[in-house]
Formats: C-alpha cells, structure tokens, sequence
C-alpha cells in the first residue's frame, strides 16, 4: 500500500515537473485535511474513503488543480477514536490551516468534531451515509440519508415479499433512528411490524436473534447492524438456515459483507446503495478501473469511497464557481440556486441549499444466491428531502443541531 | 525566599517520605518548570496552548489512579466510569441551568461531588465488601463498561434530564463551555491561554495538595495499608476506612478529568468509558512510574504526547510502535521511565538513591 | 409439544451461551488461574487461531485439521510471548496487564498492515436442522459438544499426565518443586502456552461462524473475563460451573428482554457475585472443603 502511495506520489511530481502551466511555480496549494480511520474497527470500511480522496486529488491535480491551484493532502489517521477526533480537527484548522476537511465514518466521531468545527467557522465534508437530520451549515453531507434510501426499498420489498416487516438494528442513534424511519414508512404503507430487535455494538453471537425472527414469521428482515461483530449475523443465519429475504440500507454497500461470507449466507439480501463497485454503466467501470490502477490492493470499493471521490470534485466545483475563494460564505453561497453538481460515477449528484445533503441516484442491490449482484431497479436524482421539509433552512439560519423524525426543530 | 520560615513550613507539608523530590535544589526546578510553563503560551500558537489544556485535562484522573493505585494499591480499572459520570453530569446540568452567573462553575463543583458520591457508594460497596487484588479491578471494570453499554443504547428522545438529551452512542453535545462571570463581559474558556492558565493553576493546586496528602499521617497510613493491610489493622486502623476515603478523592480527580475534557470539546461519549478508554489511564500511570506523584504526572504528559505525535507522524504503524513502547518500557524500566531515565544520569544516581 | 419445543428452543440457547463463555475463557482462565497472569492479549491468540485455521481451511485442510493448526500456531506463539514478555515479569503480575495491552495493539495493528482489512471467511459446514418451527444451525451443536470436550481433556491433561502434575506442583509451590529437580521455567512457558492454545482453538471453532477481522478478538473479552472471574482460580471448580450460571443468566434475559439485557444482567451479576465470594465460585468452594 505504502508503495503504490509513494509510486503515485513520484508520478505526480514528475508529472508537475514536466508539464501543466499549473506546474507554475508559488501557487499557493489548496489544502484538504483528511480525517479517516485507517486503524481499528472501523478500518475495513474507511481505508477506501481515503483513497478514493487521494484519487481524485491526483485527477485534479494533473489536470490543473482547483482555479489553478493544486490541492495538498493533510492526511490523519484517527484510529477509530472520538478524542483522536477532537485532537486533529483542531490541529487541521488550527496549526495546518486547511480550507476544507473531509471527516468522519462513525456519527459518533462526526458529533465530536462538530462543535470545534462551529468553533473555529470551518467547512467539513462528512462523506458517509448516515441516520439523516444534520442541520449545520458548517457541514456539506455527500452521503445518503435514510429518506432517500428507506423511501425507495421498503415499498419495493413490501410489493415484492409481503408486509410482514422484523426489523434488526444496532442498538445506538443510526440504528434506532433508522428502525423509526422503517416502522414509519411500513405502517405508511399498510404494513406490519412483527418485531424489532436493537443489538448492542460489539455483540456477535445471534442464536436468540436467529429465533425470535423464527418465531415470528416475517416476510422479509430489515438488517440495520453496524461494525465488524455484528455482520457475523449473516453467517450464522445462514447457518441456522433462516432463509427469509433482507433489507438494508447500510450493510452490502457499506461493509461488503456479500464479499467476505461465504454464498448464499447474504443470498436475497436487498440492499439500497448510490454506488457499489458492481454497477456496470461506462462511467461506473471507468471509475473502477482507475481505482484499481492506483490502488491494486483495494478489496472493494464501497459507497464511501465514491462519496468521497466524488466530494473532491465537489469542493473543486464550488471553489470554482466562487472565483476560487474558499472563504466558508462564498463557498455556501454557490450552492444557493442547487445547481452546484458534480456528473460522478454513479450519476449525477446535487448539493441542496437548504440542508447541504446531495441528492443520488439509488441503485437496488440484489445479492444473488452465489453472491454476485444484480440491480432489478434504480432511481434517479432521489433527493435529501426531509430536513427542509421539517423546517431546516440553512440559507436563514443555522441552527448547528442534530433532527430525528421523533426530535424536530421547534417551531419558532 | 524572604520568609524562610514559611518557606520551611511549606516544605515540611508538601516533603515527606511518600514523595521524590526535596530540599531548594528540586524546588528551585518546580519553580523554574512551573516559570517556563506560564511563560510558553507567549511563544507558542493558539493550536499548541489549546493541544497542553487537551494534555492537563488527563493529568488529573492519572494522578487520583496514582493516588488509589500507586500509594493505596488497589488497582481501579474504571477510573473512566467516574471520569464518564462526571462529564455527563456537567453536561446535563449546564445545559438546563445555562451559562450566567458563573453557573458553570458550580455546575463543575455538583458534578465532581456527584462522581465522588458515586465513588462513595461503589468503594463502600467494594472495601467493606473486602473485594481487593484483581478482583477489584474487575469490578470496577464491570462498572465502567455497563454503564458504556447503557448510554449508548440512550439515544432516544425519552432518555432526557431536562432539556438536556443524553443522545446515546453519538454522545452529548452542545453543552456550554466553563464560562466566568466578569464585570464587563463574562470569559469563556475556550481551548485557548485563559483555560490554559486556569487549567495549569488548577494542576499545581491538586499537585501539592496530594502531596501533603500523601506526606500527611493519612499518607502514611494508606502507604503502610499497601505494604501490608493485615499489619496495618493490627495496629488497629481501620483499612477499610482509609481505602475508601482514598478511592473517592482519587475518583474525584477522575470526575474533574471528565467536566474540563467536556468542557474542552463540548462533547462526552459513551466511549469515554469504554474498554479502550478504561485500560488508557492504567497505561499513563504504570509508564511513568505509578508509586510517585511527580512521575506520574512526567510519565502521564509523556505517554500522552508521544502517543500523539505518533499518531501524527507514525500513519498506521503508529499503534505499532506504542505497543511495542509499552512492552519494552516494562522490561527495562520496572519502576517507570522517569525513575530509569534519571537512573541513568549519574550525577542524579547518588541523589535519588539517598531519597528513597 | 409446543411446550417441548420451547424447551429445546431454551435448551439450545443455553447451550450456546454456555459454549461461548467456556470456551473463550478456558485459555484466559488457565493463564490467570495457574500464573496469576492478567492476559490482556487473550484475544489476539484467538484472533492467531482464527486467521491460521482459516487459510489452512482455504489451501483444502479439511476442518478440524485446520482447527488443530490453528490451535498449535497459537500455542507456539504463546511460548514464544512467555518467554519474551512474561517471564521477566513474575515478580510483577499487574505490570503483566500493560505488558500484554502492548502486545495486544501490536498484534492488531500488525495484521492490519500485514493481511489487510478482512480475511474472507471459510463458511459454516454442516447445515441445519429443524424442531418445531425452528431451524438450527448443526455446527452450533458441534461448539456445545467440544466445549464439553475441552473440559474433559483439560481434566485429564491437569490431573493425569505428568505435565498436569509438574504444572500445579510448580504452581503451588515454586520453589520446592525446583528443588525437588522440576524445569520450573519450562513447565511456566508450557502453561503458558498451553492457555494460549486454548484461546487458539476457540478461535479455531468459531472463526467459520464469524466475521475475520484484525479487531475479532475484542468480542471475546468481556465475556472471558467475567466468566474468570465469577470462577475465581480454579478452571473446574471454577470456570465450568461459572459458565453454567453466567450461560443461564444471559440466555434467560436475552430472550426475555433482548440483547442488551443479557450484556448488562452478565455484567451486573459479576458485580454481585463478587460481593459475596470475593474469590469467585471455586474460592467458596475450596474454602468450604479445606
């Protein structure tokens, strides 16, 4: 990994050496601070987020930088850590001075740097799907929110399967927010909850689970579950022989569990996704490739790490149109008439003005019985739409606050 | 220096026995670190001054484990449960009672006492239940990790004190930082050199006052405990007492870690009493030498700031090399590093071995 | 028969509880309970039996070959930490704790580096079966039986070979033992190793049930320890019969009250059982028979 990094690293000095009327000396470089962990539990999901930054900053920079300007990587490993969090946000903003960060897999870690980031009036792009309702107009999400990832797989799973919906989640915010954002669109749908299980993270033995789900007859399973003990879960259901179709929203895209079980313990698993390295339009394998001729290594490239490529051109896009400014009130007032897009390798993606979530294209994922993937059905430019409609509207004000569907803003 | 005589008298408080360092030349030394530490926020920038306030907070729960630990001998491994419940508390109630009138403050106060009542009743349970060894370190293990598990389960609307939302495992926000109450404009303090100064103040103050603490009648029974509890309750202590009240300050020291770390980041977390967060402040304590205040506190600033630049420069291999730091510091250094290093300055040698 | 399926059902849950906590504290508990050792790295010999059963598995060892390999790497390396680590530290049992929690981040962070992220895993074997309206996994039932197993072999190897002899000799009293002409570093390094074997098997047996992660070993921790500790000392006397209590209480509350009830009812059940016998089960019943 070193290696091809310090390959790639060499290719683009020579590169900027020889030609490029950006290779014009004293441009002040464009610095991006790059918060990921590549250590600890998280690990197995992150890893290709950085490197998915540090593919897109090497397109740019070969071919001309941001407004003429190159980007530099400020790159910190947090360790899977909240406080290793707190440590380099301040240091990215405060000793490094970067413009821009990109931060953050757990919504744990994102809560512990955003208040140094209101702090400090700093712009933090956090690049992970993730349980929805951040309001704060010193954070840009490129990720996918429960709206637009529940709204389009429930009714079809309901349609295709039954409305007899047994939901697991693990047992802290994304989970519980995201079992609440199921219980609402089934009953919406005139479904039914036969059951709800919250797992504590860290747990990775589930004969009880495995039963009650037995016991009471779903026609499909929500798996909401989070971290590397959890997925276990598949393993052992499929061992035990449960055999019931699964929804998610976070598990195949997120942790490639269909590539590291073996078939069929993830057979019938549906999952909604805006990217997935088996995506096979032009634009997706294009991406593909490229990813793998930097990073040969690279187990998989999940949705993350599109997020994250696809957050480079992003910021590369706002800088642009701001005149290369990257003063925070220039930057968010391009992004005032929601045309501030970017064409990435699963579609086109828009930031909305008022909540600065993206919009995406929504691929359903199906694991198939030998675990390769097919996509029945997608769904364009699905918005970010449920902050707004609750009254979040960051071109007014800027509240800093985190919504769930049981916690709204208040009225005045 | 102009009063000698108080001068002595200081002295004779905060030297005795259970400490290293004394006489003018070791306090000639505290005067010029604690010089050079007043001075630096003058030549340093606002990232640095804010990062050492980061490193302070931390000091103070390493040296309550040194004090229940290193002098009292029983190993605490969940000095973070009281480090967590402190930080909550101050979360919760400045969020309720706001941030006028020095209300901070006293919310800081409430909630070091609601750590040491916790500690109170825990130690109670624990010393009276004559629980000591590894034993007790598991217990208090067991302690730190439900209540890890319960608050991270808390992120629901229902789980609220007030108006303040314990918010599960993506921790309490939004909490105000500790903010004086000055005519003319109240003074927040930031991570920046007001906190760093009332942070450092507040570092010396519990420094010399653990030790005359630990030099005091008190010290020496609690040392004489760790040596040997059945001797001691022969002479007719009563040991259970002494432990107790020692688990509860050096848990409230714990507590104080947890309101300034809160305070610092306007944020706690459930993994701030987590299995990783729990084994950290054994590992401050036991490099820098757990038997000493003064090594505790070189040791704990060490490890800390190592540890991080690790981190900065090291990229992956950095928890690497702090494992395999850990494994040789106890090989060849059973006593800490302070000790083996100033073992190996010669001129010190005779001195140190004359002190102990 | 309603009543009786529920029972199996119970049965079965009990028994997978009960598997679990023996077998991921069996090697935890011979550590602690012979050497007074604190094994922080515990899960990384897990984590060394899980990663090596499974490549063995993945160049056509059948099964419980490869269980076996990954037993022994694990032992191997277990002597080799003995005598590299441990050994100098005797004297020092807590310092143990930091000395381990060291090789515990090299050990992760290394097989991060090394193999990457994930090992893909080797699949459960043996299918389902199903009583009633449930279905079970086989290989489950397997895990019970080699709990079982490893129990008895440990009674045998501690009570009837001469090593187990040697060992609780050395144990007991050190000194005598070498005077009476015992390798008493040898039989130190032995125990050691055979602890970690143990832990290498119980990663071994449940690597095809788990995800392979550098980070797998952290979700045997807690649940090894509290069952030591409610065991006290004695691996017998001590750890089976605390499996059998801590195995019934998780599964009671799990299925009463869900996952989280199980975690915290383990957790708050070690606190209470210390409060009545400071030195766990086998402690009471040691002191009632002496």
């Amino acid at each position: 990994m070193e290696r091809n990094l310090t390959g790639a690293i060499s290719a683009l000095a020579t590169l900027l050496s020889f030609a490029g009327p950006l290779a014009a000396q004293n441009v002040e470089p464009i610095k991006l601070g790059v918060l990921e962990d590549q250590s600890g539990d998280f690990a197995l999901a992150t890893i290709g987020k950085v490197h998915g930054i540090e593919l897109a900053t090497k397109e740019i920079n070969d071919a001309g930088g941001i407004a003429g300007r190159p980007i530099e990587l400020v790159t910190y490993d947090t360790q899977s850590d909240n406080t290793r969090y707190q440590e380099f946000m301040r240091r990215v903003l405060q000793r490094d001075k970067v413009d821009v960060v990109f931060a953050g897999f757990s919504s744990a870690s994102r809560e512990a740097y955003r208040p140094i980031v209101n702090q400090f009036d700093g712009l933090a792009f956090y690049n992970n799907q993730y349980e929805g309702g951040v309001c704060d107009a010193n954070m840009i999400v490129t990720g996918a929110v429960p709206e637009q990832q529940f709204s389009t797989l429930l009714p079809y799973m309901m349609e295709t399967y039954g409305k007899k919906v047994y939901t697991i989640a693990a047992d802290y915010n994304f989970g519980q927010i995201s079992a609440e954002w199921v219980r609402n669109i089934v009953t919406e749908n005139g479904g039914e909850m036969v059951g709800e299980e919250f797992i504590p993270l860290g747990v990775s033995q589930f004969s009880q689970t495995i039963q009650n789900i037995q016991a009471a007859k779903p026609d499909f399973v929500v798996t909401l579950l989070v971290g590397t003990a959890q997925s276990s879960y598949y393993e052992q259901a499929g061992a035990a022989n449960v055999d019931l179709p699964m929804a998610s929203s976070v598990n195949v895209g997120q942790g490639y569990e269909h590539k590291r079980f073996t078939p069929p313990s993830l057979k019938d698993m549906y999952a909604t996704v805006n990217y997935v390295e088996e995506i096979d339009t032009p634009e997706s394998k294009a991406f593909v490739e490229k990813f793998h001729a930097m990073f040969p290594d690279e187990p998989y490239i999940n949705q993350e790490a599109e997020n994250s490529y696809a957050a480079v051109y992003l910021f590369k896009e706002m800088v642009e149109k701001a005149g290369g400014s990257t003063e925070l009130a220039d930057l968010r007032a391009t992004l005032a008439d929601g045309e501030l897009c970017y064409d990435a390798p699963e579609g086109k993606m828009c930031i909305d003005p008022k909540s600065q979530h993206t919009s995406h294209t929504i691929y359903l994922a199906h694991v198939k019985e030998d675990h390769s993937i097919e996509f029945p059905t997608k769904w364009d430019a699905i918005q970010p739409y449920w902050l707004g409609d609750v009254g979040c509207d960051l071109t007014q004000n800027d509240p800093s606050a985190q919504y769930t569907p049981s916690s709204l803003p208040s009225a005045d | 220096m102009s009063h000698p005589s108080r001068f002595t008298a200081f002295l004779k408080l905060v030297e005795g026995p259970q400490t290293l360092g004394k006489g003018p030349k070791f306090w000639s030394l505290f005067a010029l670190v604690l010089l050079a530490a007043c001075i630096y926020p003058q030549f340093a920038d606002s990232y640095d001054v804010g990062n050492n306030v980061y490193f302070f907070n931390w000091i103070f729960m390493a040296m309550g484990l040194s004090l229940i630990w290193g002098y009292g001998g029983a190993l605490s491994f969940g000095q973070t449960a009281f480090f967590g419940v402190a930080g909550y508390a101050y979360g919760v109630l400045t969020i309720n009672l706001g941030d006028a009138y020095g209300l901070t403050l006293v919310s800081l106060v409430l909630a070091v006492g609601i750590s040491a009542l916790f500690a109170a009743i825990l130690g109670y349970f624990l010393f009276f239940g004559r629980i000591s060894g590894v034993f007790l370190g598991i217990v208090t293990l067991s302690v730190t990790l439900v209540l890890e598990r319960f608050m991270a389960q808390t992120a629901g609307p229902q789980w609220a004190i007030g108006t303040a939302r314990l918010n599960g495992f993506n921790g309490m926000g939004a909490m105000p930082s500790l903010t004086i109450p000055w005519p003319g404009g109240a003074i927040v303090l930031y991570p920046d050199v007001t906190l760093y100064y009332a942070t450092l103040a507040l570092l010396v103050a519990v420094y010399l006052g653990l030790r005359i603490l630990v030099n005091s009648r008190f010290g020496n029974v609690i040392v004489a405990i760790r040596e040997n509890p059945l001797r001691a309750e022969m002479l007719g202590y009563d040991i259970r007492k002494y432990q107790l009240i020692t688990f509860v300050i050096g848990s409230a020291l714990a507590g104080l870690s947890g309101v300034l770390y809160t305070s610092w980041g306007n944020y706690i977390t459930p993994a701030s009493m987590g299995m990783t967060a729990a084994s950290l402040p054994i590992v401050w304590v036991a490099v820098g030498g757990r038997s000493d205040l003064t090594t505790t506190l070189i040791g704990a600033l060490a490890v800390l700031i190592v540890f991080q630049t690790l981190t900065i420069y090291g990229s992956q291999y950095a928890l690497v090399v702090m494992g395999a730091l850990l494994v040789i510091t106890v090989l060849i250094a059973p006593r800490g590093i302070v000790i083996a290093l100033s073992d190996l300055w010669p001129a010190r040698k005779s001195k140190m071995k004359g002190e102990l | 028969m309603e009543f009786l399926y529920s029972v199996f059902s119970f049965l079965y849950q009990f028994g997978d509880a009960f598997a679990f906590l023996v077998l991921s504290a069996c090697g935890l508990a011979v550590i602690f309970g012979m050497m007074g050792v604190i094994n922080l790295a515990h899960g990384e010999f897990i984590l060394c039996g899980a990663y090596v059963s499974t490549s063995v598995t993945h160049m056509g060892v059948p099964l419980p070959l490869a269980i076996i390999a990954g037993s022994v790497a694990a032992g191997i390396a277990g002597m080799i930490v003995e005598v590299a680590v441990i050994r100098p530290l005797y004297k020092r049992p807590l310092d143990t704790i930091v000395a381990t929690w060291g090789i515990s981040m090299i050990v992760t962070q290394g097989t991060l580096i090394v193999l990457g992220t994930t090992m893909a895993g080797s699949g459960t074997p043996f299918g389902s079966f199903s009583i009633g309206n449930y279905s079970y996994s086989v290989y489950r039932v397997v895990l019970m039986i080699m709990a079982l197993v490893t129990l008895a072999a440990l009674w045998l190897m501690l009570t009837k070979t001469r090593f187990g002899i040697l060992a609780r000799a050395t144990i007991q009293v050190p000194h005598v033992a070498e005077a009476l002409g015992v390798n008493t570093n040898l039989v130190y390094s032995m125990t050691f190793g055979l602890g970690a074997a143990l832990a290498g098997l119980a990663g071994g047996l449940y690597a095809p049930t788990m995800t392979l992660v550098p980070t797998m070993g952290s979700s045997f921790m807690v649940e090894a320890f509290v069952t030591v500790v409610v065991g006290g000392a004695d691996i017998f006397l001590g750890t089976a019969p605390a499996a059998v209590v801590l195995g019934f209480i998780k599964a009671t509350l799990t299925s009463w009250q869900g996952q989280l009830a199980g975690q915290i009812g383990m957790l708050i059940a070690v606190i209470i059982v210390i409060r009545i016998l400071p030195r766990g089960i086998s402690g009471k019943i040691l002191k009632e028979r002496a």
